[in-house]
C-alpha cells in the first residue's frame, strides 16, 4: 500500500513551505526516519524525514512553495501503481486566517489552520486539476513579463486565460516597467522576506502604545562583568541580563505575558523570550524558552546556541516557536532609542538602545551615570497602559537593583 | 487579361504544354473524342490527334502504370483519373511504384508523371463519386500533392506539375470547374510549395484548401460584420507544404482554423494543426479549430449531402470559437 507523503505542518501557524531540494531520488530505497527533502518554512530550512519505509515511487513536487497537507511524494513498494497525487492536491484546509493566526504561538494553544498563500489561484487550480488554464500565447507573455498567471482570471472559453487577460494585467501596475533599466535591481522575495513582510504588515494593524523609560545600568553592568569573571567560557551580555530580568518581571506581571486572540486573552505561565537577530537571510527571532527558570549562564548558553544557528541559517522550527515576549537590542549600533514593531501574535516587544554615560540628577546633584533607554511597544487590545507601565517600572528597578529580582 | 473558367484554365494549360513540348501527352478514360466526362479535355483531340490524346481501357491501375512507364522513358505524361474515388484502384502503382522508383534507383530514374483527378460533393454524386482523399497521398514520401482552388492557380500549378521531375497528383474539384476569373495572358508557373494569402486579416487565420477557400471567404465576410478580421491562406500544394507562410500568418493572428471538404478525422487539417502547434505554440491564443466533413459516407440525398459537408456557417462557427465568441 503506497503512502502519500504530505507536506507536514512543522509549526503552529505554518501555512506552506518551500521545497528546496530532494535528498532522495525517485526509485531510491528509503527507511522511516531518513532525511527525505529540505524544506524552507517561514524562517528556517530543515530536513524532513520519511514517515514510511519503502521505495520513493514518485516525487510530485520537485521544488517550490506547497501548501500544508499537499502530497509531495509517494512511498510504496517497487513496481506498485502510484496513486494520482493530483487527486489529493489542494485539499482545502482554509480557515479564517486572521483569527487563527493570532493563536499561532504559545505551547498550549490549539493548532491553527492552514491557509493558501494565494487563494484565488489555488481554488482555480483545484478546479482544473492543479493546472491553470491559459493559452500558450498568454503563458509566453506572462513568462516574458514576469506576471503570475495564478492571480489572473480568464475571459476565454471555460475561463481560459488568453493573451488579452495578461495584457490587461500588465497594464494595471505600470510603475516597475517605467524604471530605467540598469539602475534598479529587482531582488526576488525569499520565503523569509515574504514572512517578514506579511507578519509586520499584520502587526501594523494592531493598535499599540509605546512607553519609554531609562534605567541606570551601573549595577547591571557590574553584574555582567562579574559573571564574565566567574565563568569566562560563557560570555554573558547585557542582552542576557535584560532577557533574564524581563522574564522575571513578566512572571510577576502575567497580565503582560499574553496574546490577543479574537475571543480570549491567552495568558502564558512561562516567559519565552525571543531575541531579534540579524541573520544573513534576514530578521529572525530565535526564542529562549523558560527564561524565567534558567540561570544567567544557562540563559547565555542557550542564547548563544540559537543565535549561532540563526547566523548559520540552521534554525529549527522549535527554535522560533512559542515566544511570548521579544527583545530587540540595537544598542551595539549606537542607536540611543527606538520604537520596535510588534512581533505578532505577541503582545509586547522591548526596544533596547545603547548604554550611554549621561548627566542625571541624583539626590539634587548632577552626576554621570550609564543610562539605558527602553521602549516598550504594547498591543492595546490585550494590555492596558497601567499594567504595562507597572511591568516596565519593575523591569527598571530590576536593572538598577538586580537583587530585587531574587 | 483573358477570363477563364477553372475547366478552361486546366484545358488551356494542357494545350499550351503540348504545343510547347512533344514529350507531353494526355491519357485517360473517354478523354479523347468525348473530351472527358467533366469536359476538361474538349478540343484537345482535334488539335493534337489520337497519338497524344489517348483513350484508355477502364483500368486505373493500367492508366497510372502506363504513365509511370512513359515517364521513366523520358515523356511527361498527364493522366486523368475520372473520379478521385478511383485512385483507390491505382494505389499500388502510385504508392509502391511512382513514389519509389527515383529513390530505389538512386536517382537514375525519374518519374515526371502528372495525375489529374477530380472529386467533391455538392451535386449528389453519392458515396462513391465525391470523396476527398488528398490526405492519403500526403502520407506517401515520393509523391507531390496539389489542390488549386482558382483558375489562375490551376494554370500555374498544373504547369509546374507537368515540368516537375517527380510524380504529382493534382486534385480538381467538380464544383470549381465553372468558377471564372481573370488570368494572366501568359501562363505564369506557380512553384509547388508556395501558399497564397487569399485575404489579409488580423484576428484569425483560416487555412483552407479547394472549395473551402471560397466558403471561408464567405464566412470571413460575415465575421467582418462582427468585427472579426479573418486572414485566409490557401496552401495550394499540400506536399511540399509552405510551412513558413502558414506559421508567419498564425504568429500574426494568434489563432487558426483549418478547413477542407474531406472528412475531418485524419484529414489534411490534422497535419497542418500539428505543424502549427509545433512551430507556433507560444503564439497560439486558442486551440486550433478543424472544419471538415462529418465522419460519414457521403449521402446521396441533397439535403443530407449538404448536412455532411462543411458549409460557410461551419467555418464561421470555428472562427467565432477561436476568438472566444462562440455560442
Amino acid at each position: 500500500m503506497a503512502t502519500e507523503v504530505k507536506l507536514p505542518r512543522l509549526g503552529q501557524g505554518m501555512e506552506a513551505g518551500t521545497i528546496v531540494k530532494w535528498l532522495k531520488a525517485e526509485g531510491d530505497r528509503v527507511e522511516r526516519g531518513d532525511p527525505l527533502y529540505e524544506l524552507d518554512t517561514e524562517k528556517v530550512t530543515q530536513e524532513v524525514e520519511a514517515e514510511a519505509s519503502g521505495v520513493l515511487l514518485k516525487i510530485a513536487v520537485q521544488s517550490g512553495e506547497v501548501p500544508v497537507g499537499q502530497t509531495v511524494a509517494v512511498i510504496g513498494e517497487a513496481g506498485e501503481a502510484v496513486p494520482d497525487p493530483g487527486g489529493a492536491r489542494h485539499r482545502d484546509e482554509r480557515v479564517t486566517p486572521a483569527s487563527k493566526e493570532a493563536k499561532s504561538s504559545g505551547s498550549e494553544v490549539a493548532v491553527a489552520g492552514a491557509r493558501h498563500h494565494d487563494r484565488s489561484g489555488a481554488s482555480r487550480q483545484q478546479a482544473n486539476g492543479g493546472r491553470i488554464k491559459a493559452s500558450p500565447l498568454a503563458r509566453r507573455i506572462a513568462r516574458e513579463r514576469g506576471i503570475d498567471l495564478g492571480g489572473l482570471s480568464g475571459t476565454g472559453p471555460d475561463g481560459r486565460i488568453v493573451a488579452e487577460d495578461v495584457e490587461r494585467a500588465q497594464a494595471a501596475p505600470a510603475a516597475p516597467a517605467a524604471l530605467p533599466a540598469g539602475d534598479v535591481e529587482s531582488i526576488p522575495l525569499t520565503t523569509v522576506r515574504r514572512t517578514i513582510a506579511r507578519r509586520l504588515t499584520a502587526a501594523w494593524e494592531v493598535p499599540v502604545f509605546e512607553l519609554v523609560v531609562s534605567a541606570d545600568m551601573t549595577r547591571a553592568n557590574a553584574l555582567v562583568a562579574r559573571a564574565r569573571e566567574l565563568d569566562p567560557d560563557v560570555r554573558v551580555t547585557v542582552t542576557d541580563v535584560l532577557a533574564k530580568l524581563a522574564a522575571l518581571a513578566l512572571v510577576r506581571h502575567p497580565e503582560v505575558n499574553v496574546q490577543f486572540a479574537d475571543d480570549a486573552i491567552l495568558r502564558f505561565p512561562r516567559a519565552n523570550i525571543g531575541i531579534a537577530a540579524a541573520a544573513p537571510q534576514g530578521l529572525v527571532v530565535p526564542v529562549v524558552h523558560g527564561a524565567d527558570e534558567l540561570s544567567l549562564t544557562e540563559l547565555a548558553t542557550r542564547r548563544a546556541e540559537v543565535i549561532g544557528r540563526a547566523r548559520e541559517n540552521r534554525l529549527r522550527q522549535e527554535d522560533i516557536d512559542g515566544g511570548t515576549f521579544t527583545i530587540s537590542n540595537l544598542g551595539m549600533y549606537g542607536v540611543e532609542q527606538f520604537v520596535a514593531v510588534l512581533n505578532p501574535p505577541q503582545a509586547a516587544i522591548l526596544a533596547v538602545g545603547a548604554t550611554q554615560d549621561r548627566a542625571v540628577v541624583v539626590d539634587g546633584d548632577v552626576v554621570v551615570r550609564p543610562m539605558l533607554t527602553l521602549t516598550l511597544t504594547v498591543d492595546h487590545r490585550a494590555v492596558d497602559g497601567a499594567p504595562a507601565a507597572d511591568f516596565l517600572r519593575t523591569l527598571k528597578s530590576f536593572l538598577e537593583e538586580p537583587g530585587l529580582a531574587l | 487579361m483573358p477570363e477563364l473558367s477553372y475547366r478552361e484554365a486546366v484545358r488551356d494549360t494542357l494545350a499550351a504544354a503540348m504545343r510547347a513540348d512533344d514529350d507531353v501527352f494526355v491519357m485517360g478514360e473517354d478523354i479523347a473524342e468525348m473530351g472527358g466526362s467533366m469536359g476538361v479535355t474538349q478540343g484537345l483531340f482535334d488539335e493534337f490527334g489520337p497519338e497524344r490524346v489517348r483513350n484508355t481501357p477502364i483500368s486505373e491501375m493500367a492508366i497510372v502504370g502506363a504513365g509511370i512507364g512513359a515517364a521513366m522513358q523520358g515523356m511527361r505524361p498527364v493522366v486523368e483519373i475520372m473520379y478521385e474515388d478511383f485512385l483507390t484502384l491505382s494505389m499500388e502503382q502510385l504508392v509502391n511504384q511512382a513514389a519509389k522508383h527515383r529513390y530505389m534507383s538512386g536517382g537514375q530514374l525519374k518519374v515526371p508523371l502528372t495525375i489529374r483527378t477530380q472529386g467533391g460533393a455538392g451535386w449528389s454524386p453519392g458515396a462513391q463519386h465525391a470523396q476527398q482523399l488528398e490526405a492519403w497521398f500526403v502520407h506517401v514520401p515520393g509523391l507531390k500533392v496539389a489542390f488549386p482552388s482558382t483558375p489562375a492557380d490551376a494554370r500555374g500549378i498544373l504547369w509546374s506539375a507537368i515540368y516537375d521531375d517527380n510524380p504529382v497528383i493534382v486534385f480538381e474539384h467538380r464544383l470549381l470547374y465553372p468558377i471564372k476569373e481573370q488570368v494572366p495572358e501568359k501562363i505564369e508557373p506557380i512553384p509547388l510549395g508556395k501558399a497564397r494569402i487569399v485575404q489579409e486579416g488580423t484576428d484569425v487565420t483560416v487555412i483552407a484548401i479547394g472549395p473551402l477557400v471560397h466558403r471561408s471567404v464567405a464566412a470571413a465576410k460575415e465575421a467582418a460584420e462582427d468585427g472579426i478580421s479573418v486572414e485566409i491562406v490557401d496552401p495550394r500544394t499540400l506536399q511540399p507544404l509552405d510551412v513558413e507562410t502558414l506559421v508567419a500568418s498564425v504568429k500574426k493572428t494568434n489563432r487558426a482554423v483549418v478547413a477542407h471538404e474531406a472528412v475531418t478525422r485524419g484529414g489534411f487539417g490534422a497535419e497542418v494543426a500539428a505543424v502549427l502547434q509545433a512551430e507556433a505554440f507560444d503564439w497560439l491564443d486558442a486551440p486550433i479549430e478543424r472544419v471538415g466533413a462529418k465522419f460519414a459516407p457521403l449521402a446521396f440525398a441533397p439535403a443530407m449531402e449538404q448536412f455532411v459537408i462543411p458549409q460557410p456557417a461551419d467555418v464561421l462557427a470555428a472562427i467565432r470559437k477561436t476568438v472566444g465568441r462562440g455560442d
